[in-house]
């Protein structure tokens, strides 16, 4: 923890916050809350959590921005303003938010200090987490034994969570071509693509080692920071790269509505299907050393890392599924044509 | 040779800063997206000075590279929303609220 | 080693100092991103390899993958930032913003 950077960090922070909320316009909102992203996972990495800092990087700053871009693109960029009244309703909101920092800030003077060692996660959990991790299963990388392993359940639901968010997506804004009894009013001409040569070949060029990268990222999240999510979006950042340089269109013919659905459910699909195996071999839900008796030549220490890899697979092909499908669905109306 | 190296991080702290002037008060969209770009760029070579003060570079490596990644993407992004919205001030466009004036 | 390392950091703190001024100061968008696709992208690529300098404390195989990262971020960024910059001025001129003239009733010919 170096304090001159975090306090510099901190600031810089704030003051991107306070700039979000008080720019009138959408698009500009949308560029500064991607900064306030960026520096946020600064300060993730300052305090040593990289792990964290790698899925704010790729989700917060990456494709969360992206999306934003789209969702303003698709409507409109004024922010409505209200010139008058409704005083009453806001001096209530202001109580009503000091009300509930104050109670959190007295609550707050309860917990042990800022990082002591002696609270109850450190004494009893987190030992042990350090400890047994590489001796249970063998992976050098804590966080990844915790999340994929030790605590596999949640990132299960997790993995869950996320395809229900793309099946939302899809049940919100996804128009057939049947039932287009009220269609919007386009004012504004589509162009076939960004008709640049040098971003359209810059593109064409990086998309290949970017999603190289990315299989990098999931299959080193044993070792270094990385794994399945990051991997995942970062898969789907260089679909989205690709449908941004030429046309949705082009991305459409590759990865179709259909596949991307199949491959979403593919990927929860071995998530939850690595758990049963567990189950049809005789241990309980998701205990991978029973894997050891279908693998080859592994012990059970091994056969619980290799497990782990296999779910990380699953989820960063969950997760790029349902990247890609989100953003198509956003940018094309729903009606998957033209973007 | 830590403490250059802190000193460094605080500088670039401070630059990052009167970019952010920039982006903040630029007074049409396109600069703020200039402004974001080059906040980026800082951020990356922050991240790889951050591990060199920890003497871990090899952690933090893989998230400047996502980064640098992240950061062209979005400039990207941001620069095909203009191809189509051909205008800079939100005013007049748009499907029209009933009854709103600016 | 440490003295290249502290010149070439003092150097690329320069170049980014001088990026800064000239995006504040700079009269016009297209000046402005001359200022910050240029200076940004050199004051990268020297202050990486000042890092990748600063790894060599001793040659073993790990540092050496160390560095042939910090020189993939550095390779990244030189194609990349570029890149960037044309798509934001293309943008620009697209949307119609007017280079600045010193004097507007000047018409450039």
């Amino acid at each position: 923890m170096i304090w001159q950077l975090d306090l510099s960090i901190l600031t810089l922070i704030v003051i991107c916050a306070f700039a979000t909320i008080m720019v009138k316009d959408l698009l500009s909102a949308a560029i500064i809350f991607g900064a306030y992203s960026f520096l946020m996972c600064l300060l993730w990495t300052e305090m040593g959590a990289v792990d964290v800092a790698f899925t704010e990087a790729s989700v917060g700053a990456g494709v969360s921005t992206v999306l934003f871009f789209a969702a303003v693109h698709q409507t409109t960029r004024r922010v409505r303003t209200r010139k008058s009244g409704r005083m009453l309703a806001k001096v209530f909101a202001l109580m009503a938010a000091l009300l509930t920092g104050l109670v959190l800030i007295i609550a707050e003077t309860d917990f042990p200090g800022f990082a002591s060692p002696f609270t109850p996660a450190s004494l009893h959990l987190s030992p042990y987490y350090i400890t047994q991790s590489l001796h249970d299963t063998n992976v050098p990388n804590i966080v990844t034994s915790v999340l994929a392993d030790y605590r596999g359940f949640d990132t299960m639901f997790e993995t869950a969570v996320i395809f229900t968010a793309g099946l939302a997506v899809i049940a919100i804004l996804r128009r057939y071509k049947r039932d287009d009894r009220c269609d919007l009013p386009e004012p504004y001409v589509i162009s076939e693509g960004y008709p640049d040569t040098i971003i359209r070949f810059i593109a064409r060029q990086l998309a290949p080692f970017i999603q190289l990268f990315a299989l990098y990222v999931v299959a080193h999240g044993h070792h270094s920071p990385g794994g399945g999510f990051q991997g995942g979006v970062i898969l789907g950042a260089s679909f989205i790269l690709l449908a941004i340089s030429y046309d949705s269109r082009m991305i459409i013919g590759i990865m179709s509505e259909r596949l991307n659905i199949l491959l979403g459910n593919i990927g929860v699909l071995i998530y939850a299907g690595i758990g049963f195996l567990c189950l049809l071999l005789g241990a309980n839900f998701l205990d991978y050393s029973v894997l050891s008796k279908v693998l080859p030549a592994t012990d059970k220490i091994m056969a619980r890392s290799h497990g782990m890899l296999g779910i990380e697979i699953g989820v960063a092909i969950a997760v790029m599924a349902i990247v890609i499908s989100i953003y198509l669905n956003i940018i094309s109306h729903g009606k998957y044509d033209k973007g | 040779m830590d403490s250059f190296f802190i000193g460094t991080g605080v500088a670039l702290c401070l630059l990052m800063l009167l970019t952010l002037h920039r982006a903040i008060h630029g007074p049409t969209a396109i600069d703020r997206i200039m402004g974001v770009n080059v906040i980026g760029t800082k951020t990356t070579i922050l991240l790889v000075i951050i591990g060199t003060i920890y003497h871990r570079v090899d952690m933090f490596i893989d998230i400047a590279l996502a980064y640098a990644l992240l950061n062209f993407i979005v400039t990207i992004a941001a620069s095909r929303y203009f191809q189509q919205h051909k205008n800079l001030n939100p005013k007049g466009y748009g499907y029209r609220f009933p009854a709103e004036d600016d | 080693m440490d003295i290249v390392v502290i010149v070439l950091t003092v150097i690329a703190l320069l170049f980014f100092f001088a990026t800064t001024v000239g995006l504040l100061r700079f009269p016009d968008f297209y000046s402005r991103m001359h200022a910050a696709g240029k200076g940004d992208t050199l004051s990268s690529l020297v202050i990486l390899l000042a890092l990748v300098l600063y790894n060599f404390h001793e040659i073993n195989l790990a540092n050496l993958l160390v560095a042939m990262k910090i020189l993939l971020i550095a390779v990244f960024i030189f194609m990349a930032s570029p890149t960037a910059t044309h798509a934001i001025i293309d943008a620009g001129y697209e949307s119609g913003i007017k280079p600045w003239a010193k004097n507007p009733e000047e018409e450039s010919p």
